[in-house]
């Protein structure tokens, strides 16, 4: 090594040191309450993950708008950040970091599995509670102490849907398997769809693999089609979902068609269009749920849609969708939390350190009147919850529009 | 025939179709300047967005012109050629802004490659800033009362795909003629060859340089509008994908050779259809191992010309 690339090096070595510095003094630091309580989210709002960010966007804005005006925190508004990450995992790490480094006391996100395997434990060495609103795969609680998620995991939910297609059509007897071979939710999902099919006795006739980028599925349909299946559950995001369906239906596929959570989002409809009609997705929230912290969710949502509806000439949404449920209990368990603890120990006496760790614990504690139901969690981070459902696509005549029906 | 073999081969010209029709403008502005244009992928995706909204589409509900609907729907063919213009014009102001003034101080090709780049960044996010993140598609019902699938010797090809192989390969036979036949044609050949020879010579060559951009515009348009309609429009960052694919699809088929991008693209995509269904996610791989290898024996690409080593 020459003298100048020592020089470099050196010069290297300094200002990542300088910059572990800053940020620790910012941990040690007195909570920067000067706009308020500062808390992040990272949330995919470009790529191909773009369709769940929306609207988890959506329901981020609501829990605030609902907790400032209700008091925010001892008087203090609640002040959320929201980091776009991508749909891909050095932007989510790059988010995290950057507001781990602003002094946020907690962090909602990222939008994807795959994502969260990646920046869960950048906020885990740095002792950053993390309420994940999407993370379905298993693993994601167990990445450390300080994560856990109110979105329940593929293991509970999936299996649901298949149950539901079985009852619907007892014949169905050879079922086919589509998942993303490059993405962390869909490879945990499809896991336990698979499993679900052979406890029924249906072991999949083929297993056709994909990538998170394609568009075009006509080699794995017509090598599904081939083996004649009635039944195909597709472990795959919104995107290539949506494509997916509406390529095997174009190919001529007229057999049922049950969906994992990456394609629980109304944002299919514009892609697989009259298409999406039939899908079978199982649910962890619904609308019908008659509990007080239900109905003042949907209200807020009703009064949003209208807003928004009329300054930008949109169709309204009736029914808001599970993401953005749980995106708004997400944010809503953190600013519960963050009142209970003000209320035992004033934040602006704690660090950020100690109020990041302290509101871990109040997190873990605590029970949760909740749009999704009472939830609370598991000493590991896992989400409770009582209630689960499956919901039916229907498109409205022209396909532009349609609704997630509850079956019964 | 037998069936499966039919069904291969379908599936390969199928995804082939695609890959060739995004590669045929890549290559011309190749052709021309000996440089990769990377906002080629922008202008494709700009394409797609132009068809999508010259038909009537509805903008979502996250960028500036959330809501936003143009006041009249064109039918879908006639707002493809529109879109293509359209992309053409952006393309010549790619080339103004992007090129020509490097070109001017005779700047290292190497330059005008991240100036490209940097074009095709900031259009993808002017989209994503006017038109939201989220996807958009082009309906089904834009072809008319075509079926949605067809039935050849028993295997099933979706009908838009068919769609775009026909178009490619009319593409490639109008634009070989055009510019194995024409006088002007023959010109930006000359300036392929040697820009100040072709000066020299009485050729306008940054007048051809501009007309090889805006037709390259043009198809870029006119594939991305194509591509949208087969298989929607998945966000700004929509055109990236085929920009990394219609790279391997130049190379295989010779940098610069028209006919090259189209069997490139086919061969491309029958090279992906021949993966095993068990390991169908690794199709990439496939592919480019088989570009891989395809390079070493010809390097070249398949019709491109070997280049004599300078003294």
């Amino acid at each position: 090594m020459n003298r100048r690339s020592r020089q470099a090096l050196a010069a290297l070595v300094a200002s990542g040191i300088g910059l572990a510095a800053c940020s620790d003094q910012v941990a040690s630091g007195p909570i920067n309450l000067s706009k308020g309580v500062p808390v992040g989210a990272v949330l995919a709002l470009s790529g191909n993950a773009n369709l769940y960010g929306q609207d988890q966007k959506t329901g981020l804005e609501l829990a605030l708008a609902s907790i400032n005006g209700t008091g925010g925190i001892g008087g203090r508004p609640l002040a959320l950040s929201i980091e776009d990450s991508g749909s891909d995992e050095p932007s989510a790490n790059a988010a995290f970091t950057l507001l781990i480094n602003r002094g946020v006391l907690a962090l909602i996100g990222p939008t994807l599995s795959q994502q969260a395997f990646s920046a869960d434990p950048i906020a885990q060495r740095r002792g950053v509670p993390v309420v994940a609103p999407s993370n379905t795969a298993t693993g994601i609680p167990e990445i450390g102490s300080f994560i856990s998620r109110v979105s329940a995991q593929s293991s509970v939910i999936a299996p649901l849907s298949i149950d539901k297609a079985l009852k619907r059509n007892p014949a169905i007897k050879r079922a086919a398997v589509f998942y993303a071979q490059d993405d962390a939710y869909s490879t945990a999902e499809t896991v336990i769809f698979q499993q679900a099919l052979t406890t029924k006795g249906l072991k999949p006739v083929t297993v056709q693999r994909t990538q998170l980028n394609d568009q075009d599925f006509q080699t794995q349909i017509s090598a599904a089609l081939q083996q004649k299946p009635d039944l195909i559950v597709l472990s795959l995001q919104g995107v290539d979902g949506g494509n997916m369906v509406r390529q095997l239906r174009e190919l001529g596929y007229r057999g049922t068609i049950v969906a994992g959570n990456g394609m629980n989002t109304p944002n299919i409809y514009p892609i697989c269009q009259q298409y999406c009609d039939g899908l079978l997705i199982a649910q962890a929230y619904s609308p019908e749920l008659q509990t007080p912290a239900n109905q003042t969710f949907l209200a807020a949502f009703k009064v949003a849609q209208a807003r928004n509806a009329n300054a930008r000439n949109l169709p309204a949404r009736a029914i808001p969708p599970q993401l953005l449920a749980q995106a708004y209990t997400a944010l809503q368990v953190i600013g519960d939390v963050l009142r209970r603890l003000d209320q035992k120990q004033p934040l602006k006496t704690l660090s950020v350190a100690q109020a990041r760790t302290a509101l871990m614990a109040e997190i873990l504690s605590g029970t949760y009147q909740t749009p999704l139901g009472e939830i609370r969690f598991s000493k590991g981070g896992e989400v409770i919850q009582k209630n689960f459902f499956v919901a039916q696509v229907r498109m409205d005549p022209g396909g532009k529009t349609g609704r997630f029906a509850l079956l019964p | 025939m037998p069936t499966e073999l039919i069904q291969l081969l379908l599936n390969g010209l199928s995804v082939g179709s695609m890959y060739a029709l995004f590669a045929l403008g890549y290559t011309l502005v190749f052709s021309v300047l000996g440089v990769i244009n990377f906002s080629h992928g922008a202008v494709f995706t700009l394409g797609a967005y132009f068809t999508f909204l010259l038909i009537g589409g509805n903008v979502g509900s996250n960028g500036l012109l959330a809501g936003f609907q143009l006041p009249f729907a064109l039918p879908f063919w006639l707002a493809l050629v529109l879109a293509g213009l359209g992309s053409a014009l952006v393309a010549l102001v790619i080339e103004r802004v992007a090129f020509q003034p490097l070109r001017q101080r005779g700047a290292d090709p190497l330059l005008a490659l991240i100036t490209s780049l940097g074009a095709g960044v900031i259009l993808v996010n002017l989209i994503q800033l006017l038109m939201g993140a989220e996807s958009h598609a082009i309906p089904t019902s834009s072809l008319g009362n075509l079926p949605a699938a067809l039935n050849i010797g028993g295997a099933m090809v979706r009908t838009v795909q068919v769609l775009l192989l026909a178009i490619a390969a009319a593409l490639v036979v109008a634009l070989t003629a055009w510019i194995e036949g024409s006088r002007s044609g023959k010109a930006l050949q000359a300036v392929s060859e040697d820009p100040i020879t072709a000066q020299l010579l009485g050729i306008n060559s940054s007048r051809m340089i501009q007309v090889a951009f805006g037709l390259g515009g043009f198809l870029a348009g006119i594939a991305g509008g194509l591509v949208g309609l087969s298989v929607s429009i998945a966000g700004p960052y929509f055109g990236i994908g085929y920009g990394l694919k219609g790279l391997g699809v130049l190379v295989l088929g010779g940098l610069g050779s028209v006919p090259g991008a189209v069997l490139g693209g086919l061969i491309i995509g029958l090279a992906e259809a021949c993966v095993p269904a068990d390991f169908s996610g690794y199709k990439d791989a496939v592919s480019y191992g088989f570009l891989f290898l395809m390079l070493l024996i010809r390097p070249q690409g398949l019709l491109g010309r070997a280049l004599p080593n300078k003294v």
